[in-house]
């Protein structure tokens, strides 16, 4: 009896040859990898997310650093509840929960903390934290992409002033593109509740970046 | 109205994506609608700006510093501190606690449920004021037999107090459990029917007298008389001497 050495060899129908592909492929079946020991199973998981979660903890908590200790500290969580891990939701919105957690844990933290920024003059009427003054230049810059690099700073600076209950919907749908369903289930709640935080969030920006609109 | 409509448009647009179309009717309206059509365009400007903030990407050492994190918790190396125990030994933890709290409070309660043993707890402290160490008169211990006539006569723990003085402290004093024998019915024993034995009782006939001071400079003196316990007779021998009776 000849031993099959590729899935071609197992005759399946083209269709279901590559169900199985994407199967061992998915992020559920790079978990189960992992649960078993298999750590290239879980490089190839971190690989996936990685730039993902970090960028978004750090537009959650405006702190680079602190954005990748966190993003490390949500892989090593995922790591250490393999065993735990349930396929009912996605592994996106299992991961960017964890993700979500954390980031808010940490703002709490810095809120208790009391950390200010040294150029912070100026606390937010609507309790949010205190915004840097830097209103926008009026005179013409030589620079396109400086101006570009200069409006990103600002959007940046208006999101971080957001509370955290607006920041995660508004970062997770204008930034990520997730769907609001998606976005329901990450922050554990339901779908209208998400949909009017991102328009409160998008009234604050809107207020904030008013002289950029 | 027409605000409740433009509000429902506008509730439209927000939920819509960037690249998405909005229905025939959003769009009539906004043909119209010149405060709708600025909120549209200042919603897709910011919506944009926000959008073109873009993947920040990780560092290169990313997963090495990853992998190092993940071994370094194999080995052992967990994190210090209540926060990082089990479910389990938090819990053991609490009950520990818990138990050792209870077991004070009942140390406690068992020390203030205690009988007091001495003539003072009985006594409340603020009903006998303090004297000075001068002003304190040692009561006599009492005999441990003590005739039970008399000892009704005289209760016991009532402190002493001198006329027109503040009482006086009775110094405390442990509570014995008595047992009196009554020598009523017991015949006394004769002495002195043989003229040899003779025994010497040294009483004085003279008053005994005390001296007092009050702590204000006053002293008083306190004759006792002697007390007489009726006749007296001596033995008529060669040997009998001046006091010996």
């Amino acid at each position: 009896m000849d031993t099959l050495t590729t899935i071609d060899e197992m005759g399946f129908a083209p269709a279901l040859q590559q169900q199985m592909l994407e199967d061992t492929t998915s992020d559920h079946a790079l978990l189960e990898a992992t649960r078993t020991g298999d750590q290239d199973a879980f490089a190839e998981l971190v690989s996936r997310y990685r730039n993902q979660i970090t960028s978004y903890i750090y537009r959650m908590t405006n702190d680079y650093d602190g954005a990748v200790d966190l993003a490390q500290e949500t892989f090593v969580r995922v790591y250490r509840a393999a065993d735990r891990y349930q396929r009912s939701y996605a592994f996106s919105t299992y991961i960017y929960r964890i993700a979500t957690n954390l980031a808010i844990s940490e703002l709490r933290k810095r809120k208790r903390r009391k950390l200010v920024s040294l150029t912070g003059f100026f606390q937010q009427s609507d309790g949010g934290e205190p915004q840097e003054l830097n209103p926008p230049d009026g005179r013409p810059l030589q620079d396109l992409e400086l101006v570009d690099i200069e409006r990103r700073n600002a959007v940046q600076r208006a999101i971080s002033t957001l509370p955290e209950k607006y920041r995660a919907p508004l970062i997770l749908r204008d930034v990520d593109g997730r769907s609001y369903d998606e976005i329901a289930k990450i922050l554990e709640t339901s779908e209208g509740t998400v949909k009017s935080r991102i328009s409160r969030a998008r009234g604050f920006l809107r207020e904030k970046m008013r002289a950029y609109l | 109205m027409r605000n409740n409509n433009c509000e429902l448009i506008r509730r439209e647009l927000d939920e819509l994506m960037l690249d998405e179309a909005a229905s025939g009717s959003v769009s009539e309206h906004l043909n119209e609608c010149a405060g709708c059509r600025e909120f549209h365009r200042t919603q897709t400007k910011l919506r944009q700006m926000v959008g073109s903030l873009g993947t920040v990407a990780a560092p290169a050492d990313f997963e090495f510093r990853l992998r190092a994190r993940l071994a370094n918790d194999a080995n052992g190396a967990v994190p210090f501190g209540f926060a990082s125990w089990s479910f389990a030994r938090r819990g053991l933890a609490m009950a520990s606690v818990l138990i050792l709290f209870a077991a004070g409070v009942a140390v406690v309660w068992n020390m203030k449920q205690r009988p007091t043993s001495t003539v003072a707890e009985q006594n409340p402290p603020a009903a006998v004021p303090r004297e000075s160490p001068r002003q304190q008169i040692q009561t006599p211990a009492p005999p441990q037999e003590t005739p039970r006539e008399f000892r009704a006569a005289v209760p016991e723990n009532t402190p002493r107090t001198i006329r027109n003085e503040r009482p006086v402290q009775v110094a405390q004093r442990v509570k014995r459990p008595m047992s009196s024998v009554d020598f009523g019915f017991t015949p006394a024993e004769v002495v002195g029917r043989d003229p040899a034995v003779v025994f010497p009782i040294d009483a004085s006939l003279q008053p005994m007298r005390v001296s007092l001071d009050d702590g204000r400079g006053n002293a008083k003196t306190i004759s006792v008389p002697t007390i007489s316990f009726g006749s007296q007779r001596t033995f008529t021998t060669s040997n009998t001497q001046k006091g010996n009776w």
